[in-house]
């Protein structure tokens, strides 16, 4: 067995009681830090309202009220729901967030794409990446469409979620 | 004598005797006359001494910041239902309130701008040479500490420059290779920006950034008077016919903190010096006054502004970064997509970044003077050209798009 | 009683007259206003030197003297511009254009009147303003500001006619308007590059025309050739022919040129880069035009002289540095063989169809290897990005490492082949084309408008204006 001097065990001692400091703070505090990769996102649906108003081949912003699911409970986040009803029939429900830099995008009436001001980025109406910075297409939110009844009417519900990540 | 008179003496002078006695009990106890001969007296380079006031006035504008901050603490609250609430009250009730919002706006952009200066004197005067390249390292990094307060700072105020801000700002680190993803969601504390965003971002500018800041403009003060003001090539000319002797005598009766050792001989001690107290100090002050005034009156005058709240179901607001970004953000315009976002952002940017940190070692020539380097004054003029462009360039481009 | 006719001559003739008129305009305002900032540049550098440098002061002398030729010659230009072409063959497309932009057309105009006075001033009393070097700066100055705002005032005419965004706009919409600011930053920089190179050529020639002389003397005297000037100089000063004095200067004054037509065109690719952006943002079927379009062949002509110049400034510098032995000349060799690479690269044909609608039209829209008709390594993005990247980094890469040199003391005036000249001669013709064609792609992207999107030239030839307008947005 190795034989220490005091000055090695004194050092030693030192060290090791400086390191498992360290350590018993670090524990909880990276944990702390790293918890948001970790925590469990509960999705729900939103009635977004119903869509048989929504005029063909032009992209309309509806708003959905989104629960906050991060943190405290706060208040919902309003976010704008682009609506494109095709002529063949069918719908994308595309969110306005750019995949460049997440952005406001909106539909310009005089390009007759969808505009990011931030750097320009452009899409066509099927949220196609067509110009600028974007790196992929607009993402949709995940929805459904149900038929009600009582009203005769298509309803649109989105979930507070894309279909892809950006 | 009149009595008068006579009265005064005699109150007089044991009042003065009494205070000196207290001070030299308290001298005693703190060796504060000592601390601050060595606090005060040290020569510094005669000429070009203003250019030389750059660096305090960096100093003074920081402390100025740290101020107004804890001043802006006693109303601010960081959650995103009272944010702009208590950015309003401080606008419209509390009459000092936009005043010092004004001052600590201003205060960060005046701040910049000397510091970029102050980057700039330095540069030229390529006073990063041995043994000054841990000087230089130290302010790269209270530079980029600064820039990162400066834009931790604009994501503060809940309104929509302050989230759209956030928004790009959180998301630029997701182009980051492999753990980007994972950086964003950290920052933001989930996938999207929300009140744990808000309160991250907060502690990062009032608790984290200040503390580094603070310790490195200790180390930066540190060094430069362990190794003294350098000045410019301008302080170790020669007169005389023999330049080595003159050099010799120059280097011999240097006062303190000179002749710097492990230096060249030529630039180890200035041709001529001035003490720092009283005449560097004085210019110091002079300038340092001049930016607070200017402060002062711009906060008073333009205050700092308010837009309308957060909202993130907007179709029209054009998101405009703080002036001192807009250089980056013309970039991302002109970076083309995925993945060369990754690459501009991070590897030309970033690289820059590295090599402005890394500078005293990259500029290995021996001699000073600008023109004599032109291997690294030709590739910083030419960034610099492209980041006043790139200004110019994304001015144009906000005012053709905003409606 | 004389009817109104209409405009005369065809859509051909006409365009090709505006065509050559305008491109020779252009060559001689930018070498104008180039020449005044290399002025004040040389002016300021003999100021500050302790010797006074003379040849600086000879550059400046020299480019003020030309300047008064070109001028002069620009100005009859400027009236066959103007009167005939614009006034006479264009005339109901002038008057509604010189109507919309009025007052920046007024404002250019009466900068031309301080010219006039500056130009002739300086030019009639350079010598007698030897004693007030610091007021001919002055001068120089005024002359610089006055041309700067001739051109700012015209750029916002040019750059309106291509981004219009939405039809007339108010004076101040037309100043910012999205093309004005990238366009006058392109020309700024490009137009000291242009003076740089034009100096570099004329200086190239005269260097030429020195030396030839200094070898058919030295050949008749019956004494040795002289093949560089340098050991001219060096063997006998006190017997030195003018003409190795002469030979000494203009090799020193093709340098300085070459020095700042290269510097300031690393700038250029970056500058253009940015312009190109705002023209897809607000002028997309221009946009379209010059990427994917007729003009996308005549584009990559435009990106090999980029290439070109970069290639000849160099060799030139690698010349330099090799005859003068200077370190790092193996590395400046290097760096040219690079250059030329990435030109190579950059000037890949995009595809084998003139146009992308023709590789769609004809099945071929996909990669040659497949059949197709499309060559995915000469995509703008990312390779040619990628190529314009690496011009600006290699070309800096040269200039710095020669002026390292150059700083250093490696490289004795005078000692230069007369082959290296020929180098420069190519940079300055390269310049003086590429600006050409760059005239001819930012006119032809407009095509079929004058004024983007709001007025077509079948419209200005058209003499009823009863004539249903064609124009509409683009966008």
């Amino acid at each position: 067995m190795k034989r220490y001097s005091r000055r090695q065990f004194l050092l030693l001692g030192t060290g090791l009681s400086a390191g498992a400091i360290g350590v018993l703070i670090s524990i909880p505090a990276i944990g702390f830090l790293l918890s948001p990769l970790f925590s469990k996102k509960t999705y729900t649906w939103i009635t977004v309202g119903p869509i048989d108003q929504v005029p063909v081949g032009v992209p309309t912003p509806l708003y959905a009220s989104m629960p906050s699911i991060q943190g405290p409970p706060t208040e919902p986040q309003v976010r704008a729901v682009y609506v494109v009803r095709h002529a063949d029939g069918s719908t994308k429900v595309l969110s306005n967030i750019c995949t460049h830099m997440q952005c406001d995008v909106h539909w310009d009436q005089l390009l007759q794409q969808f505009l990011c001001p931030c750097h320009g980025g452009l899409y066509d109406i099927n949220g196609v990446n067509v110009g600028g910075p974007p790196p992929q297409p607009l993402p949709e939110w995940v929805h459904r469409i149900t038929y009600d009844a009582d009203t005769g009417q298509h309803v649109l519900e989105v979930q507070n979620r894309l279909n892809e990540s950006i | 004598m009149k009595a008068s008179e006579r009265n005064r003496t005699r109150v007089g002078r044991p009042v003065q005797r009494r205070l000196k006695a207290t001070y030299s009990w308290f001298d005693e106890r703190t060796g504060a006359t000592e601390l601050l001969h060595k606090g005060l007296y040290e020569a510094v380079p005669s000429r070009g001494s203003w250019a030389y006031t750059l660096g305090s006035a960096t100093l003074v504008l920081i402390l100025l910041q740290v101020f107004t901050g804890i001043f802006l603490l006693l109303d601010f609250t960081p959650s995103v239902e009272s944010d702009w609430n208590s950015l309003d009250y401080l606008r419209t009730s509390d009459p000092f309130g936009n005043w010092v919002r004004g001052l600590h706006l201003w205060g960060a952009y005046t701040l910049i701008l000397v510091i970029g200066l102050h980057m700039m004197r330095t540069f030229l005067s390529a006073s990063y040479k041995r043994p000054r390249e841990l000087n230089w390292i130290s302010g790269a990094v209270l530079f980029f500490l600064v820039l990162g307060l400066a834009i931790t700072g604009a994501m503060l105020p809940w309104d929509q420059a302050g989230y759209w801000t956030t928004v790009v700002v959180t998301n630029i680190v997701h182009y980051f290779p492999l753990i980007g993803d994972g950086l964003r969601q950290l920052w933001r504390g989930g996938d999207f920006v929300g009140p744990l965003t808000l309160t991250r971002t907060f502690a990062i500018h009032v608790w984290v950034l200040p503390f580094l800041l603070l310790t490195f403009i200790g180390a930066h003060i540190y060094l430069l008077r362990r190794h003294g003001e350098f000045g410019a090539w301008i302080n170790y000319d020669t007169v005389s016919d023999n330049p080595d002797r003159e050099i010799g005598e120059r280097v011999r009766h240097a006062e303190p903190p000179y002749p710097t050792r492990r230096i060249e001989r030529r630039y180890a001690a200035p041709r001529k010096t001035d003490d720092f107290f009283p005449n560097q100090l004085f210019k110091d002050t002079v300038v340092s006054l001049g930016l607070v005034l200017i402060i002062f009156v711009m906060g008073l005058l333009s205050g700092a502004p308010l837009d309308a709240p957060a909202d993130s179901a907007t179709l029209s607001y054009v998101p405009t970064p703080e002036w001192f970004f807009l250089p980056l953000d013309q970039f991302l315009v002109l970076t083309p997509h995925n993945p060369l976002i990754a690459v501009g952002v991070f590897l030309i940017v970033g690289g820059g970044a590295l090599a402005m940190l890394l500078l005293p070692f990259l500029d290995r020539s021996r001699d000073r003077r600008p023109t004599r380097r032109p291997e690294v004054l030709v590739p910083v003029m030419l960034v610099v050209f492209i980041v006043i462009f790139m200004a110019v360039l994304g001015v144009n481009r906000l005012y053709s798009l905003s409606p | 009683m004389i009817a109104l006719t209409q405009v005369g001559g065809n859509l051909l003739t006409n365009g090709l007259l505006v065509a050559v008129v305008a491109l020779a305009h252009v060559q001689i305002a930018a070498f104008l206003i180039g020449a005044s900032t290399l002025m004040i540049v040389s002016e300021s550098v003999s100021l500050a030197r302790r010797d006074r440098d003379p040849r600086h002061d000879r550059l400046a002398h020299g480019l003020i003297k030309s300047s008064l030729f070109v001028f002069s010659f620009g100005a009859a230009l400027a009236i066959f511009f103007v009167l005939f072409v614009l006034s006479g063959v264009w005339g109901r497309f002038f008057v509604d254009l010189s109507r919309i932009t009025f007052w920046s057309f007024f404002l250019e105009a009466i900068t031309f009147f301080g010219e006039v006075v500056l130009i002739y001033t300086l030019y009639a009393n350079w010598d007698r303003l030897d004693n007030h070097r610091l007021g001919r700066i002055g001068l120089l100055v005024l002359l610089n500001i006055m041309q700067f705002l001739q051109f700012f005032w015209i750029d916002v005419v040019a750059s309106y006619m291509l981004t219009p965004n939405g039809g007339e706009l108010n004076f101040l919409n037309q100043v910012l308007n999205p093309t004005n600011l990238p366009l006058s930053l392109h020309r700024v920089v490009g137009n000291v590059a242009w003076a740089g190179a034009a100096v570099a050529l004329v200086a190239g020639f005269r260097y030429l025309r020195a030396t030839r002389r200094l070898e058919r003397t030295s050949r008749l005297s019956g004494g040795a050739p002289a093949l560089s000037v340098g050991a001219m100089a060096a063997g006998n000063a006190g017997a030195e022919p003018p003409e190795a004095a002469q030979a000494r200067y203009w090799d020193w004054a093709g340098q300085w040129g070459a020095i700042w037509a290269i510097g300031l065109s690393l700038l250029q690719p970056f500058l253009g880069y940015s312009y190109a952006k705002e023209i897809q943002l607000h002028a997309y079927p221009s946009w379209y035009s010059m990427m994917f379009g007729d003009l996308s062949n005549v584009f990559l002509v435009q990106i090999t002289l980029l290439g070109l110049i970069f290639v000849a400034g160099a060799l030139y510098f690698w010349r330099r540095m090799k005859e003068a032995g200077a370190q790092h000349h193996r590395l400046q060799g290097i760096v040219a063989i690079g250059l030329i690479l990435v030109t190579a690269f950059a000037a890949l044909p995009a595809w084998f169809a003139p146009t992308y609608a023709d590789a769609v039209a004809a099945a071929g829209n996909k990669p040659f290897w497949e059949g197709g008709l499309l060559n995915p390594f000469a995509y703008f993005i990312p390779y040619k990005v990628g190529a314009l990247f690496a011009l600006m980094t290699l070309g800096l890469w040269s200039l710095t490492s020669y002026l390292r040199a150059y700083s250093r003391g490696q490289l004795r005036p005078g000692l230069v082949g007369r082959r290296t000249q020929f180098t420069l001669l190519t940079l300055g013709v390269a310049v003086s084309v590429m600006m050409m064609v760059m005239g001819v792609i930012r006119e032809h992207a407009r095509q079929p408008y004058l004024i983007n999107g709001e007025l077509t030239i079948n419209q200005q030839q058209i003499t009823n204006n009863s004539a249903s307008p064609v124009g509409g947005t683009s966008r």
